[in-house]
């Protein structure tokens, strides 16, 4: 018996991406699958060597139901997700364009520009919080101390512990940290556009402003919609920022389902619950990624760039 | 030919040797949460040194985390031989099965004083055995910088929670220093259960009947919360305590080092360390710094006789040599040279404890006014996730994120679901 050419080949890619699927099933597939059965039990911490009992869709009616669940989700989708993704982008396009600019470029400084931009996205979230929890200081910090000297407050702020000023500071070290990725893949992209576009623009009269609306930002918009994309998910699922700020504090404040998914399972030992609300985060962002990708498809936004 | 075989054979032979030598040794691991790493390592350097073959790696972690990563880890049959725990985490982690038995542990040899000898022993029981050692005792009481009381014009310490709100008022009116403050994080629960007992409430009772019940009302909840909110609502301390978890947190020591804050509450090691390091910046002069009793309510003070364990290990795979290290670190020339800060957990070490002058509140809230976690730890609810959601709670009441009687509500719900499991 003899294969058909188109068969082998199947057979041949088959055998290539075997392995891989194994990786995928041990590290993905399984612990999904595993997180997913956690989820309806009432397994705790301490029962590991027991297992829990199953206890059906229990876990999820409680947190779904839970007085506490508005203001988790207000805060991951608004304050932590939103405002920082909106914020990023739109400082990352600044500073892009910016930085490719012809300003810079006549008074020497792109590549030291270039440089400083970086300095906050290779500095680790760890070090970054910890840096700036001191500058938000109440006792010690700088920003107290400039606020205090030039009389724009009579008490110093804290920061961290404010309900007015806490989500905006936590917003602040994202945005911080962050920023810079988002600016260097735009200036990318923005290095991309024909140049002779813009000349032929200017030779029919069209403004700075009309040249960056009808060339310089389709350009970008796809490079855009995959760094939005991006930054939703990481920033949806990211625990680092909040947990080491404020520990999702003061009280509860800033509590989000990243920081509930720690608190639940290390904190109140409730792995079972902690694995549904794991699975209520990977839900809702398949479900954003699947609409997202629907609304803002990649492949019209690149046919319609041309 | 022959030459290269009895080469081998005398190569074999020592590889041999060197490997049973090996497996005589036994390694243990000891993981140590507090801060006094240097000493601690100095005082298993001399274990080695009386125990040849032994040695033993000292590991540190947080406090914060050292529970749940002991509990991952020995739930899959890893972790170090001996653990340093809290004392009210001993019994839920017997429960999980993964520690050793006091009993088993004494077969390989009794305690010089017995096991009666220690404090606080009901809380390492479970299913009647015993499974970790009390290992040192502490508890909190008042600090107070007498200097800074003075220059407010205070002569009596306060007695009450009242007495304390009102002598807070004196002070911020007439020095530059805040009153009382406390840390409003995490430990926020030791003074909040101090109010309530003081005051005739606690979170958990027994119910009389082999149960357990709700042992306040949301309006006394709500009361002690209000209590502690009035210090952040007047601005008789700075909000910033909301984030403040411990008692040596670097801003409460340094505000007392520094005389910006006359009253405060901790545990007695965190006030050893605050003499020290107040000799070490003032040498010579006299010290301004007074322990006292915590405050009265509608009745006496009480605080908790709180500690830690030492447990060894289920998976342990030299319990007998583990179970001597812990000897070893139960004994007395280990509080006497290394471990200097803590109280020893045994009523024969206690009682030859040489308290200094600044010390005698701590000495008399030891003798006096101290309980246990009683039916917290009996009934099941667990210490440890009774303290974060009360502490979660407080946040939210004292941060004005809800108010206090809602607050104290969803928190008494909380707490009767935890009873209830």
């Amino acid at each position: 018996m003899t294969l058909s050419p188109k068969l082998r080949n199947r057979i041949t890619i088959f055998m290539m991406l075997f392995p891989t699927f194994l990786l995928l099933i041990a590290f993905y597939v399984y612990p999904t699958l595993y997180n997913l059965q956690l989820s309806f039990t009432d397994i705790t911490l301490l029962q590991l060597r027991q297992g829990g009992d199953p206890v059906g869709l229990s876990n999820y009616i409680e947190f779904l139901t839970s007085n506490s669940f508005f203001d988790i989700a207000l805060n991951t989708v608004f304050w932590l997700t939103a405002v920082t993704v909106a914020l990023r982008l739109f400082l990352g396009l600044c500073f892009a364009i910016l930085l490719n600019s012809r300003f810079l470029a006549e008074i020497r400084m792109t590549t030291i520009a270039r440089l400083i931009l970086l300095v906050p996205w290779a500095t680790p979230p760890v070090v970054a919080v910890i840096a700036w929890r001191w500058l938000f200081d109440p006792r010690h910090g700088p920003i107290n101390d400039l606020l205090l000297t030039t009389g724009l407050i009579d008490d110093p702020v804290a920061f961290m512990s404010n309900l007015t000023t806490v989500w905006p500071a936590i917003v602040t070290i994202v945005v911080w940290n962050t920023t810079p990725l988002v600016a260097v893949s735009l200036l990318a992209a923005l290095q991309t556009v024909p140049e002779d576009l813009h000349e032929a623009a200017e030779i029919d009269g069209a403004t700075r402003w009309q040249q960056f609306r009808f060339i310089t930002l389709p350009f970008l918009t796809p490079t855009i919609s995959v760094l939005a994309l991006m930054s939703v998910i990481w920033t949806f699922n990211n625990f680092v920022y909040v947990w080491l700020a404020t520990s999702a504090g003061p009280g509860t404040y800033t509590n989000v389902l990243a920081t509930e998914v720690y608190i639940r399972a290390f904190i109140d030992l409730r792995l079972g619950y902690s694995a549904a609300i794991g699975v209520t985060m990977a839900v809702v962002m398949a479900v954003f990624g699947a609409l997202y990708f629907r609304y803002f498809g990649l492949t019209e936004m690149q046919d319609k760039v041309g | 030919m022959k030459t290269t075989l009895t080469r081998l054979m005398a190569s074999a032979a020592i590889l041999t040797i060197t490997s049973m030598a090996a497996s005589a040794d036994v390694e243990l691991t000891f993981r140590f949460n507090d801060s006094e790493r240097e000493e601690m390592r100095a005082a298993l350097d001399e274990f080695e040194a009386a125990n040849p073959g032994i040695t033993v790696e000292l590991q540190t972690i947080a406090w914060g985390d050292s529970r749940d990563q002991f509990l991952r880890e020995a739930a899959v049959g890893q972790g170090p031989d001996v653990v340093h725990i809290a004392f009210v985490w001993t019994q839920e982690m017997a429960e999980a099965g993964i520690l050793r038995s006091i009993e088993e542990l004494e077969g390989y040899q009794p305690l010089p004083n017995g096991f009666d000898d220690f404090i606080a022993t009901e809380l390492t029981e479970y299913e009647g055995q015993h499974w970790g050692l009390p290992w040192s005792a502490d508890t909190w009481a008042m600090v107070y910088r007498t200097d800074v009381l003075a220059e407010a014009g205070i002569s009596d310490l306060p007695t009450t929670w009242d007495e304390l709100l009102a002598d807070s008022r004196t002070i911020v009116e007439n020095t530059d220093s805040v009153g009382f403050s406390f840390p409003a994080g995490n430990q926020i629960w030791f003074p909040v259960n101090y109010f309530l007992w003081s005051n005739g409430q606690e979170f958990i009772s027994a119910d009389g009947n082999g149960g357990y019940e709700l042992g306040a009302s949301a309006d006394e909840v709500a009361t002690a919360m209000e209590y502690f909110s009035t210090y952040i609502e007047e601005g008789l301390v700075s909000e910033s305590i909301l984030s403040i978890d411990v008692p040596h947190d670097p801003a409460l020591m340094q505000a007392l080092l520094d005389g910006d804050q006359a009253m405060a509450l901790m545990p007695t090691n965190t006030f050893r360390q605050l003499l020290a390091a107040y000799e070490e910046t003032h040498p010579g002069e006299d010290i301004p710094l007074q322990s006292g009793v915590m405050m009265a309510g509608s009745q006496a003070p009480q605080t908790h006789l709180g500690g830690r364990t030492l447990v060894v290990n289920a998976n342990s795979d030299h319990p007998e040599e583990a179970w001597r290290l812990v000897q070893y670190l139960a004994a007395a020339p280990l509080f006497e040279n290394y471990y200097v800060n803590q109280f020893p957990a045994q009523r024969s070490l206690l009682s030859q404890i040489d308290y200094r002058p600044e010390e005698s509140g701590f000495s008399t809230q030891l003798a006096e006014h101290t309980r246990t976690w009683g039916a917290y730890a009996s009934s099941g609810a667990g210490v440890g996730q009774m303290w974060n959601v009360t502490a979660r709670a407080f946040g939210t009441a004292l941060s004005g994120q809800s108010s206090a009687s809602d607050t104290a509500a969803d928190l008494l719900e909380e707490l009767e679901r935890m009873i209830a499991n």
